[in-house]
């Protein structure tokens, strides 16, 4: 059991590790957002969920209880995070934040 | 207390409060003044006083940070620039900041350390609360305990102060008659903001379990973190949430003002009057112990229970109220026409 | 497997530090909004390690859910600001006099 736990915990890190290289680097909004919207909620889920399994090494009601708060907000942030970064997507958009594009090679 | 966390949580905050600072731009400023909000929530969990860290939580990065935004939707975005002020003012503020300052540590010096356990207050009376608690009032939370019974006429006046602040948002902000009173003109909008239909699906589908959530909130403030002010500040964003993601006209037909001042009223009603039932019954003010009279089957200890959790009702019932009324304010410029 | 989770929390720290790189240095201010949605889900989940270092999860996975929430409304708010506004810098709309041109 605790293999799995860090395990998971570990592969939530290399998640975060690579959002946070991704919001560094990326050149426009547009791409860092990608980076930030998809690898914080990857990273968010499987590290709740090798909490809530942390949590389940004794089998009684109370840790059964505490697991499935833990999987509610799991459940939560799947819901809530897409929606947040179609949100702020959708403003940059309306507030004409201009795609990146590469620069057309001029000579040859 | 893990040294290693404490360290690195201190950092991001001392990093986030200069950065609030150093910005040049008032709605970046509130944002980054969001994150330091969650992240002093953070230190408090870490250092054991949780339901410090739920108020903070709710309150100060959550409300606070929307009631932020929309008085800057309502007002300007651009950081006043002054002409450079002259040097001796300068010079006289950092004089002052750093004489302030040194009184303040020379004070700090004469406190007991951090976790003494032979200073007055762990002496005296921190062993009457962890070991009496339980017994006087049947609630495990003895913060609870302390804020609703044993401090109760505090907490009584601290609702009363959110009631009033409230009010003052009102007599500043509301204007009654159509035409506008004041030379400011609107925020400049170029467009009305499109339906958003992922938007308002999701806050339509979310806002019932959410209310659920500050009602559970509310009731188990006796065993878990929490009580009545989180889980009124939470009901509170909820509508704050159905108004920013649908129209504002739309929130006002389910919460209309005057239920809203209604609500307001009845919360803080509730609290003092659940204080003067006490009183008419026989006993002092606020003590529940006497409403075991008037409850079914309960002996005097479960009174004190129930009364806790009769007037955490009362003051999630008012903060909701209080909250949902200082946003409309500030959001419509009081004329609770449109809004955010 | 006290260790591992302290390690674990202080590396999201020093990830969060980067990421508030961002924050300070994104040149609008909707790269703030979506840097600090970044920070609000993962104190979430740094509450969740604590409570795990204490042995008492069942307290602060309350306050874990609700900062998902309020981190959420707080997202959606300002965003909305920039529904209404569309100011992307704060080049300065500020008091803007009736008859004054664009």
């Amino acid at each position: 059991m605790d293999i799995v736990v860090i395990l998971l915990t570990v592969a939530g890190l290399l998640f975060f590790f690579a959002t946070t290289v991704g919001l560094l680097r990326f050149p426009d909004f547009y791409s860092r957002m990608h980076a930030a919207g998809k690898g914080d909620t990857l990273s968010s889920l499987l590290m709740l969920l090798a909490l809530a399994l942390y949590n389940f090494h004794e089998a009684n009601l109370a840790n059964l209880l505490v697991a499935i708060k833990i999987l509610l907000i799991v459940v939560f942030i799947f819901m809530a995070s897409p929606t947040a970064t179609h949100a702020i997507t959708d403003a940059a958009f309306e507030s004409g934040v201009k795609p990146w594009t590469k620069e057309p090679e001029e000579k040859s | 207390m893990i040294w290693q966390l404490d360290l690195s949580i201190l950092t991001l905050i001392v990093i986030c409060a200069f950065a609030t600072i150093m910005v040049k731009d008032l709605l970046s400023a509130a944002i980054i003044f969001g994150a330091y909000s969650f992240l002093m929530c953070l230190l408090w969990t870490e250092m054991g006083a949780v339901d410090v860290a739920f108020t903070e939580a709710s309150v100060g990065a959550g409300v606070s940070t929307v009631l932020f935004i929309a008085a800057i939707y309502q007002t300007t975005r651009k950081v006043g620039v002054r002409k450079s002020g002259r040097l001796l003012t300068k010079a006289v503020a950092l004089v002052a900041t750093l004489i302030t300052g040194l009184v303040l540590l020379i004070a700090e010096a004469d406190f007991p350390g951090f976790a003494n356990p032979f200073t007055p207050a762990s002496l005296h009376l921190s062993p009457y609360y962890i070991t009496q608690t339980l017994h006087d009032t049947n609630v495990p939370n003895i913060v609870t305990s302390v804020l609703a019974d044993y401090r109760g006429f505090d907490t009584m006046f601290e609702t009363a102060v959110i009631f009033t602040a409230g009010l003052a948002v009102i007599a500043i902000l509301r204007r009654f008659k159509k035409e506008d009173r004041c030379d400011i003109p609107g925020p400049y909008v170029i467009s009305e903001a499109h339906p958003d239909t992922i938007i308002r699906f999701i806050a339509r589908q979310l806002v019932p379990f959410i209310q659920l959530f500050a009602l559970y909130v509310v009731a188990h403030g006796h065993h878990s973190p929490g009580g009545g002010f989180q889980g009124g500040v939470i009901l509170g964003a909820s509508f704050i949430l159905l108004a920013i993601s649908f129209d504002f006209k739309m929130v006002l037909g389910i919460m209309s003002e005057r239920l809203n001042i209604l609500l307001g009223n009845i919360g803080v009603l509730l609290y003092a009057g659940i204080g003067f039932l006490c009183l008419l019954l026989g006993a002092n003010f606020l003590d529940y112990s006497i409403l075991s009279k008037v409850l079914p089957a309960t002996d005097t200890i479960m009174a004190r229970s129930h009364g806790m959790l009769g007037i955490e009702i009362g003051v999630a019932i008012a903060v909701m109220a209080i909250v949902i009324s200082i946003y409309f304010n500030i959001v419509s410029r009081g004329k609770y026409d449109k809004g955010l | 497997m006290d260790s591992f989770l302290i390690a674990t929390g202080v590396a999201i720290c020093l990830l969060l530090l980067l990421t508030l790189h961002r924050t300070i240095h994104g040149p609008t201010a909707i790269d703030r909004i979506m840097a600090v949605n970044v920070i609000g889900t993962k104190t979430t989940i740094l509450l969740v390690i604590i409570g795990s270092i204490y042995h008492r999860v069942d307290m602060f996975v309350d306050i874990a859910l609700a900062y998902a929430l309020l981190n959420f409304i707080v997202t959606v708010a300002a965003s909305r600001y920039f529904h209404h506004s569309k100011n992307l810098t704060s080049r300065g709309y500020g008091y803007r006099f009736k008859g004054g041109d664009d």
